[in-house]
């Protein structure tokens, strides 16, 4: 079955194993995903905020056969889930040596230091997205005056805990590694727990409640 | 049975194979940079291809053996020896028990790989025993090897028969490299004059390059993004281009989304050879349409299957 053109649109080679699918919003790319992984026919499936990537084995199917598989799976819709029943009260020291970034944002987008504190835990966000490091956690649903871009150089060692905003969202830095997103503080909450029995505290659906603390208070 | 560090060199860790399917928790691939040379140390002493052993990082470590044991050395280009003595890489070798192995710095490539008969121990995690630092899980205490650390041995073999890779399986290494890349998802916020400057320019790894990626020096690329990309899939071998102009490629232990325009991709073909990049050293990328670069795939397996069946596991 040939392509048709909406379809190629839709999926695009990234790679000579990596086909994109544009969805548009997370909680479809999130829902979609999901229904690729059930199908268990793929090396990996991941999803970013607004696409999913599937990668393919090149060994075992043709690269026009994984775009018609996906096209098919596509074509039987999806479902995005209802977010989870669970809010998480995350703790955040703002600013300072724990926000490097605190001061430049305040600049940049005319706020005063209360201002920006009270604006980033002001309201309830969903959790869009984990991925990028184990327990790295997107969050959604940041007010449009906080909505900056990233460093034009990202960082090559952000500290673990980092709470970092790009892009309309908020990035919980889980491990200590690169990064590119301006941090405005840090968190002492676990996001990442390899001796748990479930690592990943923070899952897809969650809903988040920032809290600033003192460094005191947080143990920091 | 056991292995006692006594020099760790730079950067010494346990890598096996990739850690698969499961990127979308934030899991990297981590495992063995160069899964080529892996398999080759390990094809030596009759392992699975891709059991655990060390990946040494331009430094080479000291170790001394509290029992008789069968290795096999890999990888870039560095002087090696064993109680004092000089010895080969890609040919069996037998340890005595109290006899030191000194790997000195790597001159041409970054990585070697110490095979274990039999293989080492290590913490499996997620569905693989090799180490993922920046997260402290596999290999050995999800860390680099210190001094004094003990590495114990899966069994004790030294029967192992003395093996030779063939002289047409013995990779060349050097300081230039043309690796085979394809069109990524944001190619198109490059100008066409800058996607022709990708594949025409002499790039030269940057000195920031470890297990996560590397940068990659030459002609600023300017790219339509305003550094508001929603956060996206990538792998390793993806290039990214952040608003300084100055693109990096990802490696193996590198993060599972990024929110930097992805300007192209390194093919499979090729992506074992991303833990041989060193700084310096001279890059040439070639574009390649997807089904050129499987084909390349293919013939590439099929020239390893003979030597390594299971290649396709491994590359």
């Amino acid at each position: 079955m040939p392509c048709s053109d909406s379809t190629a649109r839709t999926i695009k080679a990234c790679g000579d194993d990596l086909l994109s699918i544009r969805l548009g919003a997370a909680r479809d790319a999130q829902a979609f995903a999901e229904q690729l992984r059930a199908a268990g026919e793929w090396q990996e499936v991941v999803a970013g905020i607004e696409s999913v990537v599937v990668q393919f084995d090149a060994t075992l199917i043709t690269i026009d056969e994984a775009r018609q598989q996906i096209a098919a799976e596509l074509a039987k819709g999806y479902t995005p889930k209802a977010l989870a029943d669970v809010l998480l009260e995350i703790p955040v020291v703002y600013g300072g040596e724990f926000g490097p970034d605190f001061d430049a944002v305040c600049e940049q987008t005319g706020l005063s230091a209360e201002e920006l504190i009270a604006l980033h835990t002001g309201r309830e966000y969903d959790v869009e997205l984990v991925g990028f490091t184990p327990g790295f956690v997107y969050v959604g649903g940041l007010a449009a005056v906080l909505r900056i871009p990233r460093r034009k150089q990202p960082r090559q060692r952000v500290a673990a805990g980092s709470v970092g905003i790009a892009d309309g969202r908020t990035g919980l830095y889980a491990l200590a590694g690169p990064g590119g997103w301006p941090i405005i503080g840090r968190t002492t909450f676990t996001l990442f727990d390899p001796q748990a029995k479930d690592p990943f505290p923070v899952r897809v659906g969650m809903r988040i409640r920032f809290i600033a603390v003192s460094a005191a208070e947080a143990g920091l | 049975m056991s292995v006692e560090v006594l020099a760790p060199g730079l950067q010494t860790t346990i890598q096996a194979g990739a850690r698969v399917g499961m990127r979308h928790l934030g899991v990297p691939a981590s495992g063995a940079a160069d899964p080529l040379s892996l398999a080759l140390a390990n094809r030596l002493l009759g392992n699975d291809l891709l059991a655990p052993a060390l990946e040494v990082t331009l430094v080479g470590p000291t170790l001394r053996f509290n029992a008789p044991t069968a290795i096999a050395l890999t990888g870039g280009v560095a002087q090696a020896t064993l109680g004092g003595e000089p010895i080969e890489f890609h040919s069996t070798i037998i340890a005595k028990q109290g006899d030191e192995l000194a790997i000195a710095a790597v001159e041409i490539g970054t990585r070697v790989y110490v095979a274990f008969a039999g293989g080492l121990q290590a913490q499996e995690m997620l569905g693989s025993c090799s180490t993922y630092m920046a997260a402290g899980f596999g290999g050995h205490q999800g860390r680099a090897l210190v001094e004094g650390d003990v590495l114990q041995l899966q069994k004790q073999n030294t029967n192992t028969d003395v093996a030779r890779t063939p002289q047409e399986y013995r990779l060349a290494f050097s300081s230039t490299w043309a690796l085979r890349i394809c069109r990524s998802a944001e190619s198109d916020l490059l100008q066409d004059e800058q996607l022709g400057e990708l594949t025409n320019t002499n790039w030269i790894i940057g000195r920031r390059a470890d297990r996560m990626g590397m940068q990659l020096d030459g002609p600023m690329m300017s790219v339509s993004s305003d550094g508001r990309m929603p956060s996206a899939p990538v792998f390793p071998g993806t290039i990214q281009c952040p608003g300084n102009g100055s693109p990096f490629m990802l490696s193996v232990d590198a993060g599972t989304t990024g929110g930097y325009p992805r300007i192209a991709q390194l093919a499979r073909v090729d992506r074992h050879l991303l833990g041989q990049l060193r700084p310096g050293d001279h890059v040439r990328f070639l574009p390649r349409r997807p089904q050129e670069a499987i084909d390349a795939l293919h013939a590439k397996h099929n020239y390893w299957r003979e030597w390594l069946p299971g290649i396709e596991r491994v590359i």
